[in-house]
């Protein structure tokens, strides 16, 4: 199913923004909200796996019901995963499509990836793993 | 030890009462000394026109409001770049140049001390960061008061000792050098969407009227013994017809110190202005300069208008928020709690443009009119009627019948109907121009006694030497040279070393903080105020503790302690 | 030992009530600050030392090394990228734009991706606004619009708008309305008076009906914008006329939609335009604590907030061209300086990939993202907690941090000021 994705601050991850390579800060940056709806319509549940896919690649999340979004979009909170699939054009801006983006969401067996994970994915090195 | 000698200078010397004698100067360590020993350095100045460091007494060159000057307008900042040079940064900018740039401008025409005008003091802390990369030349800034909470209250309860009290813990807090009163109580009226129409007009809520607020600060002024009088700009500025409630203002001022003036008004020519609309708009230039002819205890500075463009910036809130309705270009606005606000847009000023015209006509005017240069002094209102790189225009403008003439074949036509200066015959000599230009400057900010703004012993060894032989040239004939020599010094000297030579700059320098505290007794310091401390807790955002400036923002420290009657 | 009047160094509020009590230099307690203000100060695991990429496994260097590092692959570069700078205080940004004006190299900030787009709506209409305080005392109206403050600003609301008791509102909860615009029903919509919610990407249009209304043509809006009845913009619409002072605040749910900077160009013209009935301001809620005065410092010294190419000696700026996001998407940069900010986890993978193939040296007290793309990491002091120093709120309002730790940490000016020293002495002053 095709969603928009909007990505934005929420507590938890302003609370874990400081250590960006916990548990706690890859949970938060990796979780898709939905509405319930389009969950039940994709057959998934609270916490299960789910493949999101950008014009530039693809990225595993937790899918969690939330009230607060509509039917149609999808809301993740700012981090290396929504940004793993957000393409780099800023229409002479400087600035990203962060809160308008296209993306393809279906259920997957795969799991969400480290934030390491994600990152040497695209060729750097983690340091404290 | 650093030692300097100037030779063959012609020298004008106000403040000592010296006018084009050739004579040296010895220097000493940043200081104007009798005698240096042999081992000095030696400049021979070749007999041209040498005066104290200019002295700009009303300028918007540091702060909250001169930066998003800058901020909102890429355009401007294109209009003027140089790239890193040497010991030199890189300048953006013509109306409001970044601060490099400002300093680096003002250097090359013999500025070596600014005064900005108007610190909103919740703010002050980025006015002397900015200070901080204004490397050539000292600094000091004018506190607001216009909407202060706490003075109005005391206004209210006929306290003016409270007033007194209240300026002297802002001017110690945020390293004030004077008072600025911007459009009194109408920048609090604008923080209700509103404005004071005139002095009598009372301000909502605090129920004080602008006279009230003149007369009272002007008396608190005295109290503390300030070394400067209190500098205000009028209510109602560029509004048709406004010069009566300027001539009320300047008419509520009593002659309270020997010194100097009791009052500073200030940008005169946006507050000179007849008609009773725009279609009548007119000069009115003289009733200003007669009032003043015959009061000893007013200065003013001209607020001359220059055609082009330009950005406006001040304290006066609603004043720009009219200024957009006529212009319809972009507009901002910012509104400080308890204290004042500001407003900027940007303009162009036009020579097919009557209204334009007749301003350009009503600064010179007033310079022109008034008998005694130290009473009215040369500013643009610097970015407001033009950016400071027109002074030396103004100069020659005032010392050229001639010229002003060449030029007044080229405004609106209409424009001698409505203003006198096509009649005026007057040409400034070099000792009045040297007066309008820093020492008349000194003494109305009073600072000559630290050695600003004149070269006897003991001075601070700021000089100006021009390119110009004044027994070779008449000014009357020779305009263009006089522009040309005062845009461009052959060397300016700052603290006793040359700074800026043929319109280069040569070295990064350190600017000096100039800064007012007041000593009150013990029970007038309002930092112990249970009153004060309970207001300032409740009403403003940050914490007392965290609102003075710390002296780590003062690159070099000029602290003048003033005895007050408190 | 308690310190107080502590300024909270994490979000654009700037609050600067904040109680700490230490103990034995460790922060034990804190007190008034929010959840995020909180687990900053109660700190983390920071970096020990600078570190070194060594092949396939890192190594500890000195700091005097990783200095000369920095100086030397700064200055082998041909197009260095200087970014961050919203993490750090205003004493260390100036050093770091004399660093860029030495080095010929492009520095930008984070604003690039917050409120640049606002920024190029304020150079295109201006901005009227004023300072937090002058909100708190005075509004009887305020509009949060595509912000979020509870999750992203939290005190915002109790200490300057829904919750702040001020001079001419004694009760403010009940003699102050809130209005919330968002295409979410985010936690901050649940305790507004008003809630309108957007179709995304609808808010350029809901503004441009409300700039009819507010002109007296209501009769040319249709029945729905964007999914907002024509009922409920007249009645906000009426709010704002009625409001004795009307503020808006608005997110970056405005300046990274569809629209970006032409969005917030509408919003400031419909306050324009409220301008002429009542006293209207609108601003933006900045979220790093110091990112506002990246932007005073650029400008103050360089003419432009963000963005600054010194390529050609002379300082430009042209958003798109000589903004981060752009220049490590074009893959341009070939050398790039991170301060107090971490692309790796705020940029798009574009991006990320070109850092990994060019040297990269980070100045930041934690191992984050970036850290994973850095040659060399030098951990700093945190300004707010051990390094004092200038930042400027939301507003403009300067203000400067206290230390309430004392560690063996340089601060970001001190490692910017060496780094800069040495490359003085190579290529001259």
């Amino acid at each position: 199913m095709t969603f928009l994705m909007i990505t934005g601050r929420t507590v938890n991850q302003g609370v874990t923004v400081e250590k960006k390579t916990s548990a706690a800060y890859a949970e938060e940056t990796s979780t898709c909200f939905m509405h319930e709806f389009d969950m039940l319509e994709l057959g998934l549940a609270d916490q299960d796996t789910v493949m999101l896919t950008g014009v530039c690649g693809t990225v595993v999340m937790r899918a969690v019901a939330s009230g607060e979004v509509e039917m149609g979009t999808v809301f993740v909170p700012y981090g290396p995963y929504a940004n793993h699939i957000i393409a780099a054009d800023t229409h002479s801006t400087g600035m990203p499509d962060f809160k308008s983006h296209e993306v393809e969401i279906e259920p997957t067996d795969e799991e969400p990836k480290t934030v390491h994970g994600l990152m040497e994915d695209l060729g750097g090195l983690a340091y404290d793993r | 030890m650093n030692e300097l000698l100037i030779k063959n200078a012609c020298v004008i010397d106000p403040l000592r009462g010296i006018n084009a004698e050739t004579m040296d100067i010895a220097i000493r360590d940043g200081r104007i000394v009798e005698e240096v020993s042999g081992a000095a350095e030696v400049i021979d100045a070749r007999g041209a026109l040498t005066l104290p460091g200019g002295i700009d007494s009303h300028t918007h060159i540091c702060g909250t409001k001169v930066n998003f000057g800058r901020y909102m307008s890429p355009e401007d900042m294109r209009a003027g770049r140089t790239p890193r040079r040497g010991p030199l940064h890189a300048t953006s900018g013509y109306s409001v140049p970044t601060t490099y740039g400002n300093s680096y401008r003002y250097s090359v025409m013999g500025y070596t001390t600014l005064l900005e005008g108007a610190m909103a003091p919740l703010e002050a802390r980025h006015t002397h960061e900015e200070f901080l990369y204004t490397p050539l030349q000292d600094t000091m800034a004018n506190v607001l008061f216009d909407g202060n909470w706490g003075v109005m209250e005391a206004i209210r309860d006929g306290d003016i000792k409270r007033v007194a009290a209240i300026i002297a813990w802002t001017l110690r807090a945020v390293k004030g050098f004077g008072v600025k009163l911007t459009n009194p109580g109408g920048t609090e009226a604008w923080q209700w969407g509103k404005n004071v129409s005139c002095i009598r007009d009372p301000v909502p809520y605090f129920e004080v009227t602008p006279a009230e607020i003149i007369r009272s600060v002007v008396e608190a002024n005295e109290l503390l013994h300030l070394p400067h009088s209190v500098h205000l700009h009028c209510n109602n500025l560029g509004t048709p017809g406004n010069y009566t409630c300027t001539l009320g203002s300047l008419g509520l001022i009593p002659d309270l110190n020997r010194k100097r003036q009791t009052l500073y008004a200030t940008h005169v020519q946006f507050h000179a202005y007849g008609g009773s609309g725009w279609k009548d708009f007119c000069s009115k230039s003289e009733p200003i300069a007669n009032f003043v002819n015959m009061r000893p205890q007013i200065v003013m500075d001209m607020g001359q208008v220059m055609f082009g463009r330009t950005t406006t910036m001040t304290a006066d809130g609603p004043m720009e928020f009219n200024l957009y309705r006529l212009h319809h270009d972009k507009w901002s606005n910012h509104d400080v709690e308890l204290e004042t606000g500001s407003g900027i847009i940007p303009v162009t000023y036009r020579r097919k443009n009557l209204v334009n015209s007749i301003m350009w006509a009503i600064g010179l005017e007033l310079a022109l009119l008034t008998k005694s240069p130290w009473q009215c002094l040369l500013t643009t209102d610097n970015p407001n009627g033009a950016p400071f790189v027109r002074y030396p225009e103004i100069v020659a403008l005032l010392m050229s019948k001639r010229y002003r003439d060449a030029e007044f074949a080229t405004v609106h036509p209409d424009t001698a109907a409505r203003a006198p200066l096509p009649a005026i015959e007057r040409e400034l000599d070099w000792y009045e121009i040297a007066v309008m230009t820093r020492a008349g400057q000194a003494k109305a900010l009073g600072i000559q006694d630290l050695g600003k703004g004149h070269l006897g012993p003991g001075a601070e060894a700021d000089i100006a030497i021009y390119p110009l032989r004044i027994d070779e040239i008449d000014p009357s004939i020779d305009y263009r040279k006089v522009i040309e020599a005062f845009g461009r010094t052959e060397y300016t000297i700052k603290r006793g070393r040359v700074v800026a030579r043929r319109g280069e700059c040569l070295v990064d320098g350190s600017n000096a903080t100039f800064w007012v505290r007041p000593k009150v007794s013990e029970a007038y310091d309002m930092g112990k105020d249970p009153d004060f401390i309970e207001k300032f807790d409740r009403y403003y955002t940050v914490r007392m503790r965290n609102y003075p400036v710390q002296e780590e923002y003062l690159n070099r420290n000029r602290c003048i302690e003033t005895e007050a009657e408190i | 030992m308690i310190v107080k009047d502590v300024v909270c160094p994490f979000c654009g509020c700037l609050c600067d009530d904040i109680e700490v009590e230490v103990e034995e230099n460790r922060v034990v307690a804190v007190a008034n600050a929010c959840e995020l203000g909180t687990t900053k100060f109660m700190g983390e695991e920071r970096l020990k030392g600078p570190i070194l990429r060594d092949g396939d496994g890192w190594k500890e260097i000195t700091y005097d090394e990783a200095i000369r590092y920095a100086a030397d692959t700064l200055l082998s570069a041909e197009r260095p990228l200087l970014y961050g700078w919203s993490g750090t205080h205003g004493e260390a940004q100036c050093v770091g734009v004399h660093m860029a004006e030495l080095i010929r190299g492009v520095i930008d900030n984070t604003s690039s991706v917050c409120h640049g787009p606002s920024i190029l709506a304020i150079q295109e209409v201006g901005h009227p606004g004023c300072t937090l305080g002058v909100v708190k005392n005075r509004a009887d109206l305020v509009i949060y619009w595509g912000s979020n403050p509870i999750d992203a600003h939290p005190r915002h609301l109790s200490r300057y708008t829904r919750y702040a008791d001020g001079f001419f509102l004694e009760n403010a909860f009940r003699d102050r309305k809130v209005i919330v615009v968002d295409i979410r029903r985010t936690q901050t919509a649940n305790i507004a008076d008003e809630f309108v919610q957007i179709k995304p990407g609808g808010d350029y249009a809901v503004l441009s009906a409300l700039r009819a209304i507010v002109q007296g043509k209501t009769e040319t809006i249709p029945r729905t914008v964007a999914g907002v009845t024509r009922e409920q913009l007249v009645r906000v619409a009426n709010l704002c006329k009625g409001a004795k002072f009307g503020a808006v605040y608005f997110g970056v749910g405005l300046t990274m939609t569809r629209g970006k900077y032409k969005n917030i160009r509408n919003a400031i013209e419909l306050v324009s335009e409220l301008s002429r009935h009542t006293k209207f301001t609108i601003s933006a809620m900045r979220g790093h604590y110091n990112v506002y005065g990246s932007n005073e410092v650029n400008t103050w010294m360089t003419g432009y907030p963000f963005g600054i190419d010194f390529s050609r000696g002379i300082a430009f700026y042209n958003p798109g061209e000589t903004t981060a996001v752009d220049i490590l998407a074009r893959k341009e940069c070939d050398a790039a300086l991170i301060v107090g900010s971490d692309p790796a986890a705020h940029f798009p993978r574009r991006c990320l990939e070109h850092l990994a193939e060019i040297p990269v040296v980070q100045l930041d007290p934690y191992p984050n993202a970036t850290t994973a793309f850095c040659n060399v990491q030098i951990p700093v002091a945190v300004t707010g907690i051990d390094a004092v120093g200038t930042a400027y709120r939301m507003d403009g309002v300067p203000i400067r941090t206290r230390r309430v730790l004392s560690t063996d940490y340089p601060s970001d000016r001190d490692v910017l000021f060496q780094m800069y020293a040495l490359m003085q002495e190579v290529r001259g002053r």
